[in-house]
């Protein structure tokens, strides 16, 4: 019974609901903590969760940087968030400015923001507008699906 | 009484619902994973559990709620259990937070604390037959505020034992530390940052606090390099007295990057530093996390009773998507006789076209601690796609390695073949093998001991419905083993049967 009252909850709410993304802080690459708010885009938000042990993530980022360089900063926002713990701290910097990173990067250490967005894997993208929904979300990457994830970007933008 | 609960959550549900389109937003995810079948070797072959985990979360401006709810359902009904396991209240704004109930909070880089939450992930150990979802968080109350030259947290609460279920009776023991703990991070320039952090514990039958204490310090250096380092000692300890009867953890990293060149260079010294008794603190490894399957398995966790190391990688990515990783990890255990970890380890992702890649790797290590002599592995993947929707990938890894002390050579074998149809919809068939005698021998069939090799072939698929559900079906046999996610390890079982999981965001 106690279980027939959280999955009336469940149900109840999904029509009702739109995911926000809650004004979260989170320590970037030089260790200082820094809001949502602060390094969010003005219209399209798009939020890449990676990792450095992740594979597919290594042919994902080098296609979300030719997005970044095509796309002006004021339309899309790119921001990655590395769930790497403090195992891999170390690597995390030198493996994506090796891979040319020049957006906002972001570590998520304990999963905590994964968590509250509903993400479960590496790699996922997000794209939040500038009401803070997230309107598209995107599990797993293999190759060719960069250019699904462009067009949607496009006919967002165009909205 | 049934049918008022049943009212009651009707009541619930529409007041709940009027409230969050109103006051909030009302968040969530569940996962529901239903097993038919059982650990290979063992009775019943035919048990069927499932295992659901919600998670609600309740955002109104500055303030949130939190609550995960957690049930299993077996035929064993003393496993069974209906929990709330985790809940929190939160306040929020730029430069200030509070949480009061569950949460995550590392101290520096982990040698004094570290919890950690990794979502979507169901925990069964082969004693309890219980699963449950794997995180460390720590239940109490929390404070961290943040201005443009410093930062501070403090907590007081109790980790989490998560090798113990949440049915596990006595509730007590499953969080039988209390910490008290502060950190202090000053930035005097904008490329220096100097910090310090103090924590006390109260560890089960003792009035005394243990006392222990944090020093670190993360410097921007000219030309891209980035040094960093931390040493936490007890305070009844020396200070900077590196003697094997002192109790300590000294880390350190350095990091470069130019181009499309990056290297790190990271050393370790530990001693007697494991904080029992629900041990709570997670110094890094310095090994190389790995996701191939023969390789995660073959991973080191730290003795941080005595343990040295470095490690240093490197990566480089070329013009047209070709890139190399190359890895290097010493480790020198030393607690009733020495013990050495050596391993190195390449990479290579070849990127002939955008439709087809290749990625291969070399990993040679000598692991002391586990026995494991002279061990080789190789892996080659490909991955060839049609179009922007279907794609083909085949992964080859083998690994072999002589016991310490014996002529055997032992060998596992792993192969996968997926197909990808559109992004919503995968299917795959993985192949596993070995001749590790502690896995091919059965032992419900004592005293005799099997050797042949043991396989194992199992069949997924997964079907995106839309952004807010996934279905994902297994069907067969699946390896269990040591595994390691976001640099977190624990053993996972054998699985031998179907097992079915729907995902839901909304």
């Amino acid at each position: 019974m106690k279980y027939l009252l959280l999955l009336s909850l469940l149900f109840g709410t999904l029509e009702h609901s739109k995911n926000e993304v809650p004004n979260f802080r989170l320590k970037n690459l030089d260790e200082r903590t820094v809001s949502y708010n602060q390094v969010k885009g003005e219209n399209l938000t798009v939020i890449d969760f990676w990792a450095t042990w992740c594979k597919p993530c290594v042919k994902s980022i080098p296609e979300f940087v030719k997005m970044d360089e095509e796309f002006d900063d004021t339309q899309v926002q790119f921001i990655g968030i590395s769930i790497d713990g403090p195992r891999n701290k170390a690597k995390v910097k030198p493996f994506i400015k090796s891979l040319g990173v020049e957006y906002p990067v972001l570590r998520d250490s304990d999963s905590s923001v994964m968590g509250r967005l509903g993400v479960r894997a590496v790699p996922s993208l997000l794209i939040i507008n500038s009401d803070n929904e997230i309107i598209y979300f995107h599990e797993g990457y293999k190759s060719g699906e960069e250019v699904e994830i462009k067009n949607k970007i496009l006919e967002l933008l165009e909205e | 009484m049934k049918g008022f609960l049943k009212i009651l959550a009707l009541t619930f549900f529409v007041l709940i619902t009027l409230w969050s389109s109103a006051v909030g937003q009302l968040y969530g995810t569940n996962t529901f994973e239903f097993q038919f079948g059982n650990l290979p070797f063992e009775e019943d072959t035919d048990l069927s559990t499932s295992y659901n985990q919600l998670n609600l979360y309740y955002d109104s401006g500055k303030f949130s709620l939190f609550g995960k709810a957690e049930q299993f359902l077996s035929l064993h009904t003393e496993r069974n259990y209906f929990q709330l396991t985790q809940k929190r209240f939160q306040y929020q704004d730029d430069n200030f937070r509070i949480r009061l109930g569950n949460f995550y909070e590392t101290i520096g880089s982990g040698l004094l604390l570290r919890s950690y939450d990794i979502p979507g992930s169901v925990f069964e150990s082969d004693f309890y037959r219980t699963r449950y979802a794997f995180f460390r968080d720590l239940e109490g109350i929390a404070f961290d505020a943040s201005l443009d030259w410093v930062e501070i947290k403090a907590l007081r609460a109790e980790p989490l034992q998560n090798d113990l279920p949440p049915n596990f009776k006595p509730d007590s023991l499953r969080r039988p530390d209390l910490l008290e703990a502060f950190q202090a991070n000053f930035f005097p320039t904008e490329n220096l940052s100097l910090g310090a952090a103090v924590m006390r514990v109260n560890t089960p039958n003792s009035s005394n606090y243990e006392e222990f204490a944090s020093l670190m310090t993360n410097i921007q250096l000219p030309a891209n390099f980035q040094l960093f380092g931390e040493y936490a000692f007890s305070t009844e300890s020396d200070l900077f007295s590196f003697n094997n009867d002192q109790s300590y953890a000294l880390y350190s990293g350095l990091n470069y990057f130019k181009g499309s060149f990056g290297v790190s260079f990271e050393y370790k010294n530990y001693s007697n530093f494991r904080l029992e008794s629900s041990g709570f603190n997670d110094p890094p490894s310095l090994i190389k996390e790995h996701t191939y399957p023969v390789l995660n398995r073959s991973t080191h966790v730290p003795n941080t009773s005595s343990e040295k190391g470095v490690q240093a990688e490197a990566f480089y990515s070329f013009e047209d998507g070709h890139s190399l990783v190359a890895n290097y990890a010493y480790t020198l255990n030393n607690v009733f006789n020495k013990k050495e970890y050596r391993e190195y380890f390449l990479e290579g992702l070849y990127k002939f076209s955008d439709e087809f890649s290749l990625k291969s790797f070399i990993d040679f290590a000598t692991d002391e601690r586990e026995g494991q002599d002279n061990r080789i592995s190789l892996g080659l993947i490909s991955d060839k796609s049609f179009g922007n929707s279907r794609n083909v990938i085949i992964d080859l890894q083998y690994q072999t390695y002589n016991e310490f002390g014996s002529s055997d050579k032992i060998e596992n074998y792993f192969a996968s073949l997926s197909f990808g149809f559109t992004s919503a919809f995968n299917i795959s068939a993985v192949f596993e093998a070995t001749t590790e005698l502690g896995l091919t021998d059965n032992p419900s069939t004592f005293p005799e001991i099997e050797t042949d090799t043991r396989t194992w072939l199992g069949f997924y698929s997964l079907y995106r419905v839309n952004t807010s559900n996934s279905v994902a079906l297994f069907v067969g046999k699946r390896r269990g083993g040591p595994a390691c996610t976001s640099g977190i390890c624990y053993e996972i079982l054998d699985f031998e049967g179907a097992e079915l999981r729907i995902t839901t965001r909304f």
